[in-house]
Formats: structure tokens, sequence, C-alpha cells
């Protein structure tokens, strides 16, 4: 009954605006367009990203700040949801922003500390959405150090200022690492909040996610980085599914990569490893494809739950990610039979 | 009592007067700036043609933004830290400063006097952050209260190194996971609510490794002092012993400091107020417009404080500057006039109940009188009772005088009076009803009455509203409204044949037939569904009306149903009135039976007093947002549309 009375009336929205995601004709048409123009004016015209570009003029949109209006759809879309909810699960709800805004800070951390400012923001429409931090602050950053200033007096004050007083080396990776690690105890905080049937779902799920996202981590690390175990370790998410802490130890363990690689191929996550040559191409991809499947499964065997809500975001997360991938491959003019390969969706 | 009249002013004057005209205009604090472009775009600003005008109106077509504009951080700074070092509260001091001063030469004057203390204050601030590094030390140290070693030695090893370590719990949970592949020895030494505090003691030569691994767990290093011996209890006595040197220290590098004050206060205080008027005389500058030689700035003076300004200003710059003043006309302007209250100190406080829907605008009348007086009959009558009054009363008054919240500290001594009146006219003293004698009405007694009375005074209210709104609309010259409107005159005398055939009804006040006033009513409510089409015969224009006709239709057609429903509604609404005056009697008789019920005369005294407390604070916090619901909803929605602009003048001290 209560489960009813919390998440009846948002289900039935979420529902309806599911129906707004792009279908598999929108996508078959997008990788049909020619330009990027092309691509922004069916966006404009023939599906729900109407509304964030309605002010926008098609002709002239360049691509980082048409991928600025479709992330803002996200935005938008959560907006909405959030009016349905009040206290632990609109917090919760929340922390999308929290994540999403993670990602552009660490995104502008990496551009000021290549370049010493930060030129192009357009795309990063999510700082200050969680935070409530000043954007303009922020954009103002001539070196990580002043981004992490700009932070004072926020959520991530407490996750990142000790990196300041420490001035051996300013880091980037520290930065985005703290902040990677601040969302997962904001997200853990969050969900201790909710009832008891909603945190078994949503523990579930992330557990999925976390493995996912610590295979992928530890094979890097591995490969490209040659980071030690222990700091690999230490480094990974703790959500677990099939990959429990042991697991995982186990795998960071593993003395070279074809070991890794002979551990991993036996683990449930097996086809993100096919094919020595297609790994890191796909593997990303693999990664979201099979969150996606995995997602809409789950989505239709549970009702009037959170997750509900939680798989419609992270669908419209995906889809903000296949519409930057479209508009990249109409870019670099990648055929469309091979364009369709990097999509998260499976087109036909 | 009303809203205050404005006149426009223009000012035209030279750009070399520029500074000293625009520092007038702050020091006289009587000007509501306009942006001078725009209203100069607007063509509303006309010069008269005249051969001293000539250069102005040559130039009003050229004209071009300020923007020039000044940083005023360094100067705010210095004078900032000279307030700080001498411990002056920053103070203006508008009557000594005038308008002829060199800008530059004060601030000047105040950077060489900082220079001169700057060093001394140096001093001081590194002795300062010495003092803070030590107590940070202490704290640290405190962590290790429990290890009971020499700490000393260990901080001053030569192949180990020891160090302090915050980690979250979360990842002290990784690091004992992984214990047996740590190059280091790790005790956990103190925890907090989220943290733990552990120490580290490993060989330097895995310095690097350590630090990298406790990175990667989100470290936070507590730093140690070096070179002192003992345990952390011993070297925090040491530690102790020297901030107290140093604040010693302190003491005196602060007297040397103050010997300098006494002749410098006065200058400050003049920078200071300087600094402070230049500041708002740049906001003055943003709204002008300039020329060539000369520009223009525009706004809005109250009528009665024109002559003042224009004396000021023709006292100092006479011929060398131009005045166009003018009456604020509403409709020609880019931004209407803003509005000044204008009241009476027994109505003032319920300004700020006005303020909260919306301010009059400058073609409004100002609705406060007939709100507050109103407002005062509406929570007087719902809560009449002589005690409580008076304990409402003295909240206001404590809130006026102690806490200087004058607005709701006034509103509520005087809703307090009206109750304490009313309580008279009930006979009710707390509640009580058997110590004094109702002079009018026992509200349980008659509870018909009461309830008709309050009907009664919801009909006179709302017949004042329909007056109000007349007036605004014949001020604004809208026969659309003002005449066929449902606020305007056919809506009045819809309501008011409305309210006659329910009493004739009810009383056989007069033999008209009931056909005649449906009729009347039906005629009526025809002549406000044709309302546009009227009035634009009326006003000989050639198109009928603003938008497709079966909208407008439709629209007029529910009109006529709202209308019927609103009139009823409204009216019927305010039986409320006497329907919370029943129920403070009824609350307190609640608690009376209570008290009874308790065979104690203590205990019952108690449940009285409790139940009083009760009724002030719930019964009078929901009378007051009745009441404030009669008046918004019901009332000013009949002539109030609340869309002014408040009169902000550009002041010194604000």
């Amino acid at each position: 009954m209560d489960a009813v009375r919390i998440h009846g009336a948002v289900a039935t929205k979420v529902k309806a605006m599911e129906s707004k995601l792009l279908s598999n004709d929108d996508y078959l048409n997008l990788l049909r367009m020619k330009s990027i123009t092309e691509c922004a004016q069916y966006l404009k015209e023939k599906t729900g990203y109407g509304r964030v570009l309605a002010d926008v003029d098609v002709d002239t949109v360049h691509r980082g700040a048409l991928e600025g209006h479709i992330k803002k759809n996200i935005i938008y879309n959560i907006d909405k949801i959030i009016h349905y909810y009040s206290g632990s699960y609109k917090e919760f709800i929340n922390t999308f922003f929290a994540k999403y805004e993670i990602d552009d800070l660490k995104d502008l951390a990496r551009e000021v500390y290549k370049k010493g400012k930060i030129e192009n923001y357009e795309d990063n429409v999510f700082i200050g959405k969680y935070s409530k931090a000043e954007p303009s602050k922020i954009l103002a950053a001539k070196s990580v150090g002043d981004i992490i200033v700009a932070l004072k007096d926020t959520v991530f004050e407490k996750y990142t200022s000790h990196l300041l007083d420490d001035n051996r080396r300013e880091n980037l990776f520290r930065f985005e690492m703290a902040l990677d690690m601040a969302y997962y105890s904001i997200l853990q905080r969050e969900w201790g909040k909710l009832s008891p049937e909603d945190q078994e779902t949503i523990r579930y799920v992330y557990g999925t996610i976390g493995d996912v996202l610590n295979i992928q981590w530890i094979y890097r690390g591995k490969k490209f980085y040659n980071i030690e175990p222990e700091i690999l370790l230490n480094y990974t998410i703790k959500l677990y599914n099939r990959l429990n802490f042991k697991k995982i130890k186990e795998l960071c363990y593993e003395g070279s990569l074809s070991q890794f690689l002979d551990k991993a191929r036996q683990t449930y996550y097996d086809f993100l490893f096919k094919n020595d040559e297609t790994i890191d191409i796909y593997m990303d991809r693999r990664m979201h494809r099979y969150l996606y499947y995995y997602l809409q499964k789950i989505d239709q065997y549970t009702k009037m739950n959170l997750i509900n809500v939680v798989a419609y975001i992270l669908f419209l997360e995906f889809e903000a990610r296949d519409i930057i991938s479209i508009i990249e491959i109409i870019r670099y003019d990648v055929p469309e039979d091979e364009g369709k390969k990097y999509l998260i969706k499976n087109i036909h | 009592m009303a809203v205050e009249k404005m006149k426009t002013v223009g000012i035209v004057g030279r750009i070399a007067d520029m500074d000293r005209i625009c520092r007038s205009i702050v020091l006289n604090g009587s000007m509501h700036m306009l942006n001078a472009l725009s209203e100069i775009n607007s063509n509303y600003f006309k010069i008269s043609a005249s051969e001293e005008n000539i250069e102005a109106i040559e130039e009003s077509s050229h004209i071009r933004p300020y923007n020039a504009s000044k940083d005023f951080g360094k100067d705010e700074q210095i004078i900032k830290s000279l307030n700080d070092i001498f411990d002056f509260q920053p103070s203006i001091d508008a009557g000594s400063i005038g308008i002829d001063y060199d800008y530059a030469q004060l601030i000047n004057a105040m950077k060489e006097e900082y220079d001169a203390v700057k060093e001394l204050w140096d001093e001081i601030e590194k002795k300062n952050k010495l003092v803070e590094e030590k107590k940070n030390y202490i704290k640290n140290l405190s962590y290790m209260k429990n290890v009971d070693m020499d700490i000393g030695q260990l901080l001053n090893l030569k192949y180990l190194k020891l160090r302090l370590f915050v980690i979250s719990r979360e990842s002290y949970g990784r690091l004992k996971g992984n214990y047996e592949n740590i190059p280091s020895l790790v005790l956990k030494v103190a925890a907090t609510d989220d943290n733990i505090i552990v120490m580290s003691v490993a060989p330097q030569c895995f310095d690097d490794e350590i630090e990298r691994l406790f990175t990667s767990l989100n470290y936070q290093e507590l730093k140690l002092p070096v070179g002192y011996s003992g345990t952390a209890q011993e070297i925090i006595e040491k530690l102790t012993g020297e901030i107290k040197n140093i604040l010693n220290e302190i003491k005196g590098l602060k007297e040397q400091v103050q010997k300098h004050r006494g002749d410098i206060s006065p200058a400050i205080k003049k920078a200071y107020s300087v600094l402070m008027l230049e500041k708002k005389v740049e906001i003055v500058k943003r709204e002008a417009a300039m020329g060539k030689k000369l520009f223009f700035l525009f706004g809005y003076v109250p009528k009665s404080k024109v002559k003042r300004l224009q004396k000021e200003l023709w006292d100092y710059f006479g011929s060398r500057i131009i005045l166009v003043i003018d009456d604020a006309p509403v409709k020609e302007m880019a931004k209407s006039p803003p509005t000044k209250f204008k009241n009476n100190w027994i109505i003032r406080p319920f300004e700020a109940l006005i303020r909260m829907y919306g301010l009059p605008s400058y073609d409004e009348v100002d609705p406060t009188i007939f709100f507050g007086l109103s407002y005062m009959l509406l929570f007087g009558a719902m809560f009449g009772d002589l005690g409580q009054g008076f304990v409402i009363l003295l909240a206001g008054l404590y809130l006026t005088y102690r806490k200087k919240s004058a607005s709701f500290g006034g509103v509520l001594s005087r809703l307090g009076g009206s109750s304490m009146v009313f309580g008279l006219l009930y006979g009710s003293v707390f509640g009580n009803e058997h110590v004094i004698p109702a002079l009018f009405i026992r509200p349980m007694a008659n509870i018909n009455t009461m309830l008709i009375l309050a009907i009664g005074l919801g009909v006179i209210l709302m017949t004042i509203s329909f007056l109000y709104s007349l007036i605004n609309n014949w001020k604004r010259r809208n026969i659309e409204e003002g005449i066929f409107g449902r606020e305007g005159l056919v809506g009045f005398l819809f309501f008011l044949t409305l309210i006659f055939t329910a009493a004739n009804s009810y009383l056989k006040l007069a033999d008209i037939p009931l056909s005649v006033l449906i009729s009347i009513m039906a005629v009526l409510l025809l002549l406000n569904v044709f309302k546009e089409p009227i009035s634009n015969l009326i006003k000989g224009s050639n198109r009928l009306y603003k938008e497709k006709i079966t909208d407008y239709y439709t629209e007029a057609g529910f009109g006529v149903v709202e209308t019927l429903l609103s009139f009823l509604s409204n009216t019927i609404s305010f039986i409320r009135v006497g329907a919370f005056a029943l129920n403070h009697a009824g609350l307190y008789l609640a608690f009376e039976t209570m008290a009874e019920m308790i065979n104690s005369g203590f205990g019952g005294a108690l449940v009285l007093v409790l139940g009083n407390i009760i009724i002030i604070g719930l019964e009078g916090l929901i009378v007051f947002i009745q009441g404030l619901r009669l008046e918004y909803y019901e009332l000013f929605s009949k002539y109030y549309s609340g869309n002014g602009v408040e009169y902000t003048p550009i002041r010194l001290n604000s």
C-alpha cells in the first residue's frame, strides 16, 4: 500500500515520459542525416527534444552547444519527476544531478589542467545543479585548485577541501577520484533512507553497475596505467553484486594482464572481454548495452518500485550518450552500419 | 493618505560637473533613478526649445550609455583593513563631506596611513598564524594521547617515518581488508563521527608508496611538530607555553599600533563616508546618458521634495545645469512612476501587509486605510476578548520597541487593541463571560444574529470595495471594465440587486415582484457579456473584438457563471467572521469544562491558563490568516491590482 502511495502517480507519469524516448526509427533517421544542422532540425521538429531546442537556431548551432541542449533535456525531465516526490525520495533522485555534475566538474578540471583556463563549457550544463555552487566562479578557475576553492560551502567541500592544503602536487587524478568517491558515498547515504523494498532493488541494480565499473577499472588500470594492486583495489567502488570484495581483490592481484583476462573471462561478465582485438573499442558500449537491456528487463518485471524511475533516468542518460555518438558518427562520416555498433541501443 | 504624487526630473549638466552633480543627488536622497537612455529614446524627455537649451537638444540625439565603471575593490580593502586594525565600527557621516572633495587624494592619504602601520600589522598577522599552527599541532597531537611512548623520538627517526592520517570509515574498511599487502605499520589511534585517525610508521624508502596508497584512500594528513621530545601530552604542554609567549608579544605589538588610533579616527570616518558616496555615485552614473560635452540624468522625485532638490542643484551649479521638471504622466513613460506610501501612524504598519500582496500602482488608490480599518474590524470581531487582546497588544509593543520590528509589531498591537474593544462589546475577559457585562451582544447566546451580522458586514465591505474599484477605473478612464465590467458599475448594480433580492425574500422590505428583479439582473448580466463590443462602439473604435468572436463569447458565457457563483460565495464567505467569534467562545468553553472536571483548584487554573495560551497562539494565528484571506481574496480581487513599483531613491544611508 505504501509503495502505491509513494510511486503510484510517478509510475504513470514515467510510463508516459518513456513513450517520448526516441524510437528505433528515430535512430535510423538520425543516422542518415548528413550534417549536425539536419540532425538538430530533426530532433527539434520530430522528437521530444523540441522543447529544449525551441529557442535554438539549428543552422548555427555547433556540436558543444547542441550536446549541452541534449543534456538539458535530462535536467528538464528529472525536474519533472522530482515534483512527484518528497523527502528522502526527492533527495535520492537528486543524486543523479550529483553524478552528472561530478562528470561535468571532472570535465572542466581536465580542461583547466590542460589549458590553464576554461574555454569550452557549453555542454557542462549540470554545474551547480546539485551542489548549488556558483557556476561563474567555477568557470573562472585557472587551476584545479581554484575549482576546489569554488566548491567551498557546498556539499562537495567535505570531499575535496583536503586536497588543497596538501600542496605537494596539484593532482587532477586525485580530484577526479575524490569526486567519484564523493558520489558513491552520497548515493549510499541517500538510499539508506528509502523503504526496504526500494533499497533492495536499488542495491541490487547498483551492485551490477558497480561490478561492471570495477572490472572495467581494474582492466584499464592494469593495461594502460600499470597501477599497483593495492591502489587499484582502493579505488574500486564498494558496490558488489556478482563480484564481491574477495573476487575483486583477487582480480586486482592477478600478476599479468593475460592472467587477469583469463580470470575475468571466467566471471559472469566475460562478454566484456570477447575477442582480444575489440575489447578496448567496444568496452564502454558493451558495458552500457548490457546495463540497458538488463534494466529493461528489471523495469518490466518490477512494479511500483523506485527502480522504474531510476531505469527511466538511466535510459534518458543512455539516449543522450547515443545522440552524442550519432553526432560524432555524422561528423566523422562513419558509415551507418559501422556507426550502429557504437550505439548503446541495438538498432536494426 | 494615498500614494504620493511624483514629478519627473531631468537633469542636463556638463560632463566636467558630473561627479559633483551625482554627489549632490545622492546626498539629497530623493531621486528614484530611471535609465536616461531609454527615457530619451522613448521620446518622453523633451527640452523646451530656447536658446540656452540648444546645445542640450543637439546632443540629445547623439547619446550613448555611460560605461566607464570604476572598481572600488582595492580602496575598500584599504579602508576595511584600517577599520579592522584600529577596531573602528565603520560609520557614515554624511554631514561633513560635502561634494567638493578630491577622492583620489583622500584615498591616497589612507594608503599612507595604511603603509605606516602595515609592517607592525603584518608582524601581528604572522604571529597569529604561528599561534594557529601550534594550536593545530596540539589538536593533532591530542589524538595521540593514548599512545604511551616518546612521540618526539619517533618523529625524529632517521630510517622510519611517522605520519598521521585522517581517512573516512569506509576507507579504513578497505585498508583493513588489505592489511597484508601494505608496507607500513598502521595503528588506529582515534575515531571521530565519520573518520578514523590512523598512525602509520614505515621505512623512509617506502614513503612515496605510502603517499600513493593513502592518496587512493582519500587521506588528509595531520601535521606533527618536529624537534620536540616526550609523549604527546608533554609536547602539548610545551606548545601551550609557547603559544602563551607569542600571545604576549602580539599584545605588545597591538599596543604600539593603537598609539596611532586617536589621530586617525576622523580621517578614516571621512574616507569611509566618501567611499560609500562614490559607490552610490557610480550607480547613478550607470543610469546616465552621455553626449559629447553634456550628460543626461532622469528620475522621479516626490512632489514634496522637488523644491529642495531644485534649490540645492541651483545653489551649486547655477546656470551650468538645466533642470526639466514635469508632472509624472502615467502612460507616456517607458516605466510608470514608483509608488511611495503616505499614511498616518495608525494604519502605517498595515503597509507591510499590502506590500506582501503587491504595491499599489501609481494610478491606483492606496488601499491601506480601508485595508487597515477593515482588517482591525474583522480581527476584532473574530477574536473579541479584552484580556487576550491585551496580551496581543503587549506582544505587539514588545516587538515594536524591543525587537525593532515596527511593521509586524505595529500590526499586532493594533489588532490587539481592536480585539480589546470587541472584548468589551462581547463581555469577554480571557474567555470568561461572567466578569464584565456585554455592551453589545454575547455571541454564544445569539448564534443566528452573529452569523447574519457577519454577512451584513461582508456586504458593507464589499460595497466599499466596489466603490474603490469604480474610482480606480475612473482614474484609468477604463470604460469597458469601469462601466460594464464585473467589478465595475454593472457588476456593482448586479451585486446590489442580488443582495436586495435575497434580503427582500426574507424580510419583505418592499413589494417588488421577483420577476422584475430577475429581469434587472438578466439585463445587467447581458451588458456584462457584451462589454467589449459596447465599449468599443462608445469609443468609436472600428474593431469590436480583440480576439476571435467565438472565443470571446465562450469566455464571456463562463464569465456569467463565475460572476453568479463568486458574488454569492464571496458574500457567504464572510459568515466565517461570525463563526470564528462563536468558535472563540466555544473553544474556551471546552477548556472551562476540562478545568471543572479536574477537581483541584490549582489543576483547574493550570488548564485555564494553558487553554488561554493555546487560544491566543493557535486561534489567534488562524484568525489572523482568515482575516487576511478575506482581505486578499474577497476584497482585493474586486478592486486592487497591486502592480506598483516601490519608490527607492538613491541615497547614502540605505
